[in-house]
Formats: structure tokens, C-alpha cells, sequence
């Protein structure tokens, strides 16, 4: 159906009184003109790689983790994959999912997107051998839990509206209960858009600008950074514990000296905008590094890593029990290859990262991303088909 | 700022609802007559409901064609029989019955076959179905084409299973 010249009228009037607020000219849509085509926020479902990675951050995220049941072949995975990508299809176009007993909650226009990952288990049943490790070795920071590690699939579900999160996870879930269930659930939140409506890398709950140093999607850098041959990539989960508390006792040097950045703009502590390069060289009065030996950013740097380089996305979280809140990251990495990319990025920060003192990782997980699908295809088909 | 943030959450979000796909289809050509689009299938699972032998198929159909089609008839091996069905109104009384001359998806635009409404009713079934099973569905339509779809049987509850009554009395 084609829409209405009352919804188009619609839109384009809700634009105008935008426009008006910012002093743009209000437009004047008069009944001969013809209304300009609908703008919509879907992202396309469909592609050679899964959308969501080269996508703005979603506002709301949540991600769950599943263990296959121990009943779930081959044969049964394979189902389970072509039951969630017509979900994955539905929802991201605004559709109920088939068989939605809440059909109202599907919202069109909230750039719904999900992202399915595989763990070690899908690989053996495909009886292939996975790229990638299949975990992360222990650093000496970690203080993993199960509760928070692991997993043989992943769902990640991100959208600009928590309540078409919730919904869509909750149809993943539903349907994969004859063939899987949840090891664990993690959800949170991002703001990559600025107060002018622009997008901005967005902040952690430290107050720091967090994403500064990751490629930008279209690049070289970033197709290099994050796809592997096949069209897909491996994602790095990390849930971050910050510790708030005594964050808040250093001073904002103090603050501003552990990263390497300014807080207030996200700029190198030896620039004045986000994006300068960091001068690492560069020396203070008493010939003491602008950016410090054990800065976050120095030894994140790709330039400190042999020209290694992740594609990092966040969502913060804050979990409360009872009256008590932990705060966190969610830290998200996409790279072509584990083992040559994050490890040893990991194991540097793991060694020397003056963040270390108020950050604790407590889960950690690993996932093969696997590439996009085209209309009559399914998510894991050349695996699994 | 507020005010300018406030409006922004206003502008971006208005909706166009099209009848559940947010993409309008295009009238094109007679010449192509490309086919129905069939989107969103599933079967209700039997497993543990009260009528194990029957069941129903739901479906989205879009026609982006300018001339009207219609669904005719369909046939899957896990049942004995299979009709095309709608609710009616009948001596005050919601009841199901066999739809006549079969699910009509109008030019440009949509049919969708949904619980309460227009079904592909599967009877005799072989056995029953349970979530995370897949049926095989064929479809013929009125421009005689034909789609083979593999269909998942997902879980859910119908609003009164006697509106499906067996159809051959026992």
C-alpha cells in the first residue's frame, strides 16, 4: 500500500517544525507540490555482512549469550538459524516476527538491527575447524565469571528504542526454546548523537570520549581492521566493571593523565580536537611525556602495536541489586582475526593500562560473526546449509 | 536545547504504516508480471493442544504487480488435506469456513493471512508438530505460479481451538 498523502503530509510536518526550531525556514507544503519521499530509518536486513557493525551505535542494546541444547544436531541448528533470520528480516523491517504474540510492540523506523554470532559449538557441529580461539586466555586483571562468559550463539539486538529491543529479543528467545537456551543476557545504552542532532562518538560512564581511535567505516583501514575473507569478523565481549567510587576521588588531571585525552572533548592531551593525531613524543616543561608510559591511549595506540588496529563499540550498563549499583562497560570489538589483532592488545593493556586500577573485566566471551544473507538466504547457510 | 531536543524526538520517529512492510510496492509493468512476494510464513505447532490433527499456515503475501492474483489452493505432505480458509459471520456466530475462489492479493498491494483471519488450513495432519519443526508448503496462485516454501512451526496460543472443528466426525 502506498502511504497516504496524510502520513507523507505528516512527516513532512513534523520536519518542518524541526526546522523551525534550529531557524531553518519552515516549509510550506502546498496541495500541488508533491510531498518529498518518506525518509525511513530501517537499516536493510539483508547483505553481504551482517549491518549492524558498520552501523551508528544503536541508543539500546542488549546482547544474549545461548548454550545449545543437548538434543540440537546439525540438522536442528540449521532450523534454528532459518527460523531467527526471518525474524531478523521482520523486525528490522518494523514487522511482528512470525508468530509474534505481541505483533503492536514491532516498531518500524527505530534502526532495528540484530547480530548473530557463533561460538566453539556451532563449529564442531559443523564440523569445522573455527578461524579463530575460541576464548581468551585469563589476564591477570580478569576476575571472569561464568555467569557473564561463554556461550554457542549470540544474539545482539540494537535499536534506537529500548522497548523494540526488548520485544525483538524477546522473539529470539522464544523461538529458539526447542533448540536453545540463554547462558546470559547483558543490555545497555549509548549516546552517539550530539545536542545538534549530529553524531558524536559518545561517552563511557567515566566521562571519557570512547571510540576516538577506532578506523571509520568505508575506509581501507576499516575493511582491512574488521572483515575477514569470508565477508564476516569476530566480536570480543567484554563486560567491564568500572569502579565509580574511586574514579570520582582523582582529580580531573588525574583523570585526564590515565587516558591520555582530555575529558572535556575527548581531544590528545598534545591537541585541541578529538581527532588530532596524539604526538607521542611530545614532552612537558619538566621533560616528562605529554601522554604517559602507561596512558590508555598510548598503549592502544595503533601506531604502539605494530599497526594493529580493533573496531570498538560500547554500550554502557549499570546493574542494580537491591539499592547497590555497578556500573560498566560493555566493551564490543570487532577484528579480522583474534589471535593477530586483539591479543596482544589485550595483553599489552593487561600489562601496563593505567585504567587497570578502576576497571575490572568480569565476563568474556568470543563470537564468529558470521557474514550477511540475501532474500531467500539464511544466516549461516554456508556453514551450516 | 531541551525544546530542540524534544523536537527532534518528535520529527525523526513519525511513522508509515503500509499495511506491515515499510517499503510501498511499486506498480510495474504488465509485461514483467513478477510474482507474489511471500513473506513471514509459519505454522502453529499441535503439540499439546487439545486437536493434534490440524493446524493452520499464516503468512504476509505482497503482489507488486498491477493486476489482481489470487492464492489457489495449497498442499503439503504432512497433511492429508489442506484448505484455504476465512472467518465469517454466521447466525451471530464467528465460525470458519472454506474460502470460495481463494485468498485474493490485490494488485500492488497485500494479503496477509493471519490467526483470526484468512488461513491455510492444514487437516489430517500425520503427526503432530512441534516448535522448531519445518513444513514443506506449496502454493499455487491464479498467474500459475507455483512456490515451494519450508515453513517453521512456532508455538501459539489460538483464541478457541473449537473454531478449528475436525472435519470428518469419528
Amino acid at each position: 500500500m502506498k502511504p497516504s498523502r496524510r502520513q507523507l503530509f505528516g512527516y513532512a510536518g513534523a520536519a518542518a517544525a524541526g526546522a523551525a526550531v534550529t531557524g531553518g525556514a519552515v516549509v510550506a507544503l502546498d496541495k500541488d507540490t508533491p510531498a518529498p519521499a518518506p525518509v525511513s530509518r530501517n537499516i536493510d536486513p539483508y547483505g553481504d555482512r551482517q549491518p549492524a557493525i558498520t552501523a551508528p551505535s544503536p541508543r539500546h542494546g542488549e546482547l544474549v549469550a545461548f548454550n545449545l541444547l543437548p538434543g540440537t544436531d546439525k540438522a536442528a541448528l540449521a532450523r534454528l538459524l532459518r527460523l531467527w533470520s526471518a525474524d531478523v528480516v521482520a523486525l528490522g523491517n518494523g514487522r511482528p516476527a512470525p508468530g509474534d504474540t505481541a505483533p503492536e510492540l514491532a516498531t518500524a523506523n527505530v534502526a532495528l538491527t540484530t547480530t548473530v554470532g557463533f561460538g566453539p559449538k556451532v563449529f564442531e557441529l559443523a564440523g569445522q575447524k573455527q578461524a579463530g580461539p575460541d576464548e581468551l586466555p585469563v589476564m591477570r586483571h580478569d576476575r571472569l565469571q561464568d555467569g557473564w562468559s561463554g556461550g554457542d550463539l549470540l544474539i545482539l539486538v540494537g535499536a534506537d528504542d529500548e522497548l523494540s529491543v526488548v520485544h525483538a529479543v524477546r522473539r529470539f528467545v522464544a523461538d529458539a526454546r526447542p533448540f536453545a537456551t540463554p547462558a546470559w543476557r547483558q543490555s545497555g545504552f549509548w549516546n552517539g548523537t550530539g545536542p545538534d542532532g549530529k553524531p558524536v562518538t559518545g561517552r563511557n560512564l567515566f566521562g571519557q570520549v570512547d571510540g576516538t581511535g577506532n578506523p571509520a567505516v568505508g575506509t581501507p583501514e576499516f575493511d582491512a581492521t574488521v572483515w575477514a575473507a569470508d565477508g564476516g569478523t569476530t566480536l570480543v565481549v567484554r563486560r567491564i566493571k568500572l569502579n565509580l567510587d574511586t574514579w570520582d576521588e582523582l582529580t580531573r588531571s588525574e583523570q585526564e593523565r590515565a587516558i591520555g585525552r582530555k575529558l572535556s572533548t575527548g581531544a590528545p592531551l598534545t591537541g585541541t580536537a578529538e581527532h588530532d593525531e596524539l604526538d607521542l613524543e611530545a614532552r612537558d616543561a619538566d621533560g616528562r611525556p605529554m601522554i604517559a608510559a602507561n596512558a590508555h591511549a598510548r598503549l592502544s595506540h595503533h601506531s604502539e602495536n605494530d599497526g594493529r588496529r580493533i573496531f570498538r563499540k560500547g554500550l554502557n550498563y549499570v546493574h542494580d541489586t537491591g539499592t547497590t549499583r555497578e556500573s560498566g562497560l560493555i566493551f564490543l570489538s570487532y577484528q579480522a582475526d583474534i589471535t593477530g589483532q586483539f591479543f596482544p592488545l589485550l595483553a599489552r593493556l593487561d600489562a601496563a593500562d593505567a585504567l587497570n586500577e578502576w576497571t575490572t573485566t568480569i565476563g568474556s566471551a568470543v563470537f564468529a560473526i558470521p557474514p550477511g544473507f540475501q532474500p531467500g538466504g539464511w544466516i549461516g547457510q554456508k556453514l551450516l546449509g | 536545547m531541551k525544546l530542540l531536543a524534544a523536537t527532534i524526538a518528535v520529527a525523526l520517529p513519525v511513522l508509515l504504516s503500509s499495511c506491515g512492510t515499510a517499503e510501498a510496492p511499486k506498480p510495474v509493468a504488465a509485461a514483467q508480471t513478477p510474482r507474489v512476494l511471500i513473506e513471514d510464513a509459519w505454522v502453529r505447532a499441535t503439540v499439546g493442544t487439545k486437536d493434534t490433527t490440524m493446524t493452520a499456515a499464516f503468512m504476509a503475501l505482497t503482489n507488486p504487480g498491477n493486476a489482481d492474483i489470487k492464492l489457489i489452493s495449497a498442499t503439503s505432505p504432512v497433511a492429508g488435506m489442506v484448505q484455504l480458509h476465512e472467518m465469517a459471520m454466521k447466525d451471530g456466530k464467528m465460525v470458519m469456513q472454506e474460502k470460495a475462489g481463494g485468498v485474493s492479493v490485490p494488485a500492488a498491494s497485500h494479503a496477509h493471512l493471519s490467526p483470526g483471519g484468512d488461513h491455510i488450513m492444514l487437516m489430517d495432519l500425520k503427526k503432530p508438530l512441534k516448535p522448531g519443526d519445518e513444513v514443506p508448503l506449496t502454493l499455487k496462485f491464479s498467474d500459475n505460479t507455483t512456490h515451494d516454501l519450508t515453513v517453521p512451526v512456532k508455538a501459539f496460543t489460538e483464541e478457541e481451538e473449537h473454531y478449528h472443528p475436525t472435519p470428518t466426525a469419528k
